[in-house]
């Protein structure tokens, strides 16, 4: 019976992570660009979604409403300003960026909402569950999962059916004819990563009111988004969902192994992935 | 008058005034090195010991990123399992801790054969995090390792069995055999055939290929050379520390400071990692006491100079005086038929 826990409560932290690694999948898989201060972005929205409550009294749906919008102005100003900058083949000027930018942000985090952990008050919705037998299901996680599943059928269905999605595959696929096209690629990745963001402002939320968050935890969930994208296969937006799923519920099961063993299960079952099927589960090889 | 059957004798110079000028001081200041426990007091020698770390660090780093077009950033991964390796064949095996330096740079090259086996197969942007992740694994399999003392860390114990002149003076010899493994065999190898190859497999590994460079297995053999020279670095600094931690061993921040160094200083460049390990080391002296605020000018540095000087400081100096102080530069000085 704690398999069976262990396996539940595995794919309601798989929402959790399929919310950070939904953005990624966007950037990563589908704009080809990197960003190593993903995780420091959605701690610093749940730290502003903390300072948000103390300030305004406000509950998390309103909440929502104020992060989501910061969030994607976030993203948008991040594109223009530094991502459009350094597109290119090369890889290498992405990532000295963003890790600069990563490292700048934790510290100027830690200067402002110092080194303490904090959480989002949920108004005593962190705590409901419902008992099923002997199993307990988190009100709240399950909205997670909810939230997360609605918000990657929407991003796949925007890819996929909308013109904005073909402009942004067009882009990704070739910039140069997107742009013969009459798309502007800039503007295109511009918005695509202020979407990107912007679920982060629900990541952020959301994780703010489960566990806690400190300056310091960015670049482990950068990791575990990475590794669920990876998981999935490069490109796909359900990918990245389902490897989010396989990493929360190797997780869970391992901390049932072993308490020291949890996030390790995670990682080793990632490398197990690339030897196995290098392109991921849902990816094309 | 030109002919095909003239002889025709090209040389090619390879070598600079500023080249033999640098190579007199380098020398100089590897002796300074060796000597330092008759002239330098033990903060020196600690600080010292430091910086020659930062340099070996950063110039696997350039190796690696500069050449081999394989950015990590789970550097870590090597100077931290080759520093418990070597705290384990010094501390529960009880071999010499000076001997124990050289051998344990067989974890690192046994720890990159399979991670780059793994790895090579993802490009670019998830190569580096790909990195990270293996770097993670080492932190938390160490954590859980009871060998090792698990999450506590070890300490050095053997090593009062050497009085403090002693230690120094067998770190010094440690720190300039390390400097001239990692800087001068980077020299050496760029001067060689291997450096024809490397370099042109830096400016474009695409047309390299096609030139009959073997790219993916110079790309495996640079990653090998990056892991050892990387522990090594490791092994020595945490032999100085007399102590090791998982967290110290593994953390983020090795990777930082090369990443820092390697781009200020000037990206495939040898004095570029030294410019810029000199910059890092002052700039944490002076401005270290400010902690969080000195990182974040530290972060937007990089940041800056990825988007705006991707060449860092020895590719702007190189612009205004062209002096190299390591050149690998071939010159053909007279290849006219006569």
């Amino acid at each position: 019976m704690q398999w069976l826990d262990g396996f539940i409560q595995g794919i309601l932290l798989g929402g959790l992570y399929a919310q950070y690694a939904l953005g990624m999948a966007l950037m990563f898989g589908v704009m080809r660009i990197v960003n190593i201060s993903h995780g420091d972005l959605m701690i610093l929205l749940a730290l502003i979604g903390v300072s948000l409550v103390a300030s305004l009294h406000v509950g998390p749906f309103v909440l929502v409403l104020l992060l989501v919008p910061i969030a994607a102005a976030i993203g948008y100003v991040l594109q223009r300003a530094v991502l459009n900058r350094v597109v290119s083949q090369d890889p290498l000027p992405s990532i000295i960026a963003t890790f600069g930018l990563s490292i700048a942000l934790q510290n100027a985090m830690q200067q402002i909402w110092s080194a303490d952990t904090r959480s989002i008050p949920g108004g005593g919705i962190e705590q409901a569950s419902w008992q099923i037998g002997p199993i307990f299901i988190g009100v709240l996680p399950v909205i997670v999962l909810v939230v997360a599943t609605v918000l990657t059928g929407g991003l796949d269905a925007l890819l996929r059916y909308t013109r904005f999605g073909r402009a942004l595959r067009a882009s990704a696929a070739d910039v140069e004819a997107a742009a013969l096209t009459g798309i502007n690629p800039k503007a295109v990745y511009a918005w695509a990563t202020a979407i990107s963001v912007g679920i982060l402002g629900f990541a952020a939320l959301f994780q703010g009111l489960r566990s806690t968050v400190a300056p310091s935890d960015g670049p482990a969930q950068l990791i575990y988004a990475f590794e669920a994208v990876i998981i999935g296969g490069m490109g796909s937006i359900w990918g990245a969902f389902l490897g989010s799923m396989v990493l929360g519920v190797s997780q869970a099961i391992g901390f049932r192994i072993n308490p020291g063993f949890g996030i390790l299960a995670g990682h080793l079952v990632f490398l197990c992935v690339l030897i196995v099927r290098p392109q991921g589960i849902f990816g094309r090889s | 008058m030109t002919g095909f059957e003239s002889t025709v004798r090209a040389q090619v110079r390879s070598q600079t005034k500023s080249g033999i000028a640098a190579m007199i001081i380098g020398i100089a200041l590897l002796v300074a090195l060796v000597a330092m426990p008759w002239w330098a007091s033990q903060g020196t020698i600690r600080s010292v010991v430091e910086l020659c770390c930062y340099i070996a660090i950063a110039q696997m780093w350039n190796l690696l990123a500069g050449y081999g077009g394989l950015v990590s950033v789970g550097q870590q991964a090597f100077s931290g399992v080759a520093a418990y390796a070597m705290f384990a064949l010094a501390q529960n095996l009880g071999i010499n801790p000076f001997f124990a330096v050289p051998l344990c740079l067989i974890a690192p090259v046994l720890l990159a054969v399979p991670t780059y086996g793994l790895l090579h197969r993802l490009d670019g942007p998830y190569f580096a995090i790909g990195t990270w992740v293996v770097a993670e694994v080492m932190r938390l399999l160490t954590s859980n390792f009871s060998y090792v003392n698990a999450g506590a860390g070890m300490s050095l114990r053997v090593m009062t069995q050497y009085s403090a002149h002693e230690r120094a003076i067998g770190v010094s010899i440690l720190c300039a055999l390390m400097l001239l493994i990692t800087v001068g065999g980077t020299y050496w190898l760029l001067r060689s055939r291997y450096g024809l190859a490397l370099t042109a497999m830096r400016d474009n590994p695409v047309s390299a290929a096609s030139q009959g460079v073997n790219v993916s297995r110079l790309r495996f053999l640079l990653f090998i050379a990056g892991a050892a020279g990387t522990g090594l670095a490791g092994a020595i600094y945490f032999m100085a520390q007399l102590r090791i931690t998982p967290e110290a061993a593994y953390g983020p921040q090795w990777a930082t400071v090369a990443i820092f160094i390697v781009m200020i200083g000037g990206l495939g460049s040898i004095e570029g990692v030294l410019v810029g390990s000199i910059i890092y080391f002052f700039a944490d002296r002076w401005f270290g006491e400010y902690g969080a605020t000195y990182l974040i000018v530290l972060g937007i540095l990089t940041l800056i100079v990825a988007l705006f000087a991707r060449q860092g400081i020895w590719g702007l100096m190189s612009k205004v005086v062209d002096a190299p102080w390591f050149p690998t530069r071939r010159v053909l000085v007279s290849g006219e038929s006569r």
